[in-house]
């Protein structure tokens, strides 16, 4: 469902500085959040268990029978995020109801597959189960005492998708619809055309760090000119601004005059900022995004409670980029699953397709950058050495993360 | 190992082909990841000056089902695009400076190869 806004609609989501430093305070923010693992014990039940949790996108599983595992540990889960034969994508628990076995068995942290005949078969003894959810069939069905198969379907998880992003919410009753959790969040990111941009670059790590340092380091824009002099040399004037409070989610936009384009990259790009397709799209931005259409907005930088980021640059940041996605999965209190997912749209030939993979390389070369800080930063919060971070305006998605998550805690 | 086998216009290109180009991005980083600065420099001073046409013949070509000796152009034309960085930003270093472990970012989606 698409529910576009004009800029004048979510004018009330808009914050000056002023308004940031007022609702959200100056004062430094405490590092217990991060520290102790007993928070990490309570994060898992009233924040992971009780907010939506994108999970896959749906032009990832395109086909009736396509499929998704993914492995949630925060939730001592396993997910299996499926297309049935009626076009609709569902979420199961990935747990065969004879007793308990994986249905669908997954290496890694995710796995991709196909189901051709739209069933699923627990190897153990070979319960069949639709990609709709019914048990099918059971052998030796009649060597069961006695068996309810109408109520033995796969244990269905609440599903709901939001501008092909597919979301879970684990709570038996969610106390919102997705629409309703996103809230304005929704109508200020909706309407881009996300679904068209299939080509994904898709990289994780593990992580020796609490899922929020990872999440915080990605919340910023002050760290671009120093981290970033590698990979984004002579980064000429970060502008970070446009602040917008939405519940718990929060967001704002990153300008920037450009930067010292290597001569590698100004080839490359110039097969993609020549094409209808790839080239900066800023009215394609929804409006309430840049609404000014300034010629240098590079990308909006929100953070969607919990643990999801969309950058948005409709090919107006690193040539070609459609936009790019960071998801923090916390593995226990102290690790954490990170996937950065670069989307572009597919490449019409293979010149293009050379320019995306130096484009993605160039990204994903900052993202070893920001990652290189993350374990240190941990290991710096755990020495027990400093009570508190100091932060500054640009760092107020943090502000407003740490303070979202105290709520949801409180509750 | 015999060199492989290039379009008319860049056949010199194929000692390069033969060190460099690898369908998959796994492969072609372990390549970059034992890389001197002095290889990053002869891959630069030879890929530069004719990336542009090389562009220009790739884009006459859809992103699958290339003839064999344009696939190998592009697969050294991908290594370029992922090493042209090391010479450029990163002063010959084979690792992106003051960065994280490269081993340890895993490509989510197998890594297929191109
Ligand atoms: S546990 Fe799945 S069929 Fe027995
Ligand atoms: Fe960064």
């Amino acid at each position: 469902m698409t529910t576009t806004c004009t800029a004048e609609d979510l004018r009330h989501i808009n914050r000056s500085v002023d308004d940031i430093r007022e609702e959200l305070g100056v004062d430094p923010v405490s590092v217990r959040a991060i520290s102790d693992p007993a928070i990490y014990e309570l994060e898992r039940e009233k924040i992971f268990s009780k907010t939506w949790l994108k999970v896959a996108t749906i032009w990832e599983l395109p086909h009736a029978g396509d499929y998704k595992v993914k492995e949630l540990p925060v939730a001592d889960a396993s997910v299996l995020i499926v297309r049935g034969k009626d076009g609709r994508i569902r979420a199961f628990h990935n747990v065969c109801t004879h007793r308990g076995n994986k249905v669908v068995p997954s290496s890694g942290f995710e796995t991709f597959g196909r189901s051709r005949a739209n069933v699923v078969t627990c190897r153990f003894h070979g319960w069949v189960f639709s990609t709709d959810g019914p048990l099918r069939s059971v052998p030796m069905k009649e060597k069961f005492g006695k068996l309810d198969t109408a109520c033995l379907g796969l244990r269905e998880i609440h599903c709901d998708s939001w501008e092909g992003f597919v979301f879970i919410h684990f709570d038996p009753e969610p106390a919102q619809t997705l629409t309703d959790y996103l809230g304005d969040f929704g109508r200020l990111f909706g309407g881009y055309p996300y679904a068209e941009s299939t080509t994904a670059f898709r990289y994780s790590t593990v992580l020796n760090c609490n899922w929020k340092v990872a999440h915080y380091a990605f919340s910023e824009g002050y760290h671009v000119p120093t981290i970033h002099a590698g990979s984004l040399p002579g980064f000429k004037g970060v502008e970070h601004g446009d602040f917008k409070l939405m519940g718990p989610h929060a967001s704002s936009t990153i300008y920037g005059a450009g930067m010292d384009t290597a001569p590698s990259t100004l080839a490359f790009a110039s097969m993609l900022s020549t094409t209808e397709r790839h080239r900066p799209r800023p009215d394609q931005l929804p409006p309430a995004i840049n609404p000014e259409r300034r010629a240098d907005f590079q990308f909006e930088l929100p953070n969607l409670f919990p643990n999801f980021i969309i950058h948005l640059a409709s090919g107006c940041g690193y040539p070609g980029m459609s936009f790019f996605t960071h998801q923090f999965w916390p593995l226990d209190h102290g690790r954490t699953l990170w996937e950065g997912i670069n989307y572009f749209r597919p490449a019409q030939n293979a010149a293009e397709q050379v320019a995306q993979q130096h484009v993605n390389a160039l990204h994903r070369n900052a993202w070893l950058e920001d990652t290189a800080t993350m374990e240190d930063t941990f290991a710096g919060i755990m020495s027990g050495s400093i009570d508190a971070m100091q932060l500054m305006d640009q760092e107020f998605l943090i502000r407003h993360a740490a303070r979202t998550l105290d709520t949801y805690l409180a509750a | 190992m015999t060199d492989p086998i290039l379009p008319a216009p860049f056949v010199d290109l194929a000692p390069l082909a033969a060190h460099w180009a690898r369908p998959s991005e796994n492969e072609r980083s372990e390549i970059r990841w034992s890389a001197s600065a002095a290889d990053f420099r002869a891959l630069y001073e030879a890929m530069m000056p004719r990336l542009d046409a090389i562009l220009r013949l790739l884009s006459e070509h859809p992103a699958s089902g290339m003839p064999e000796d344009v696939h190998n152009l592009f697969l050294l034309a991908c290594a370029f695009a992922e090493a042209s960085p090391h010479h450029e930003l990163y002063g010959g270093s084979s690792a992106v400076p003051f960065s994280f472990d490269a081993r340890r970012f895993v490509r989510m989606d197998g890594d297929a190869a191109l």
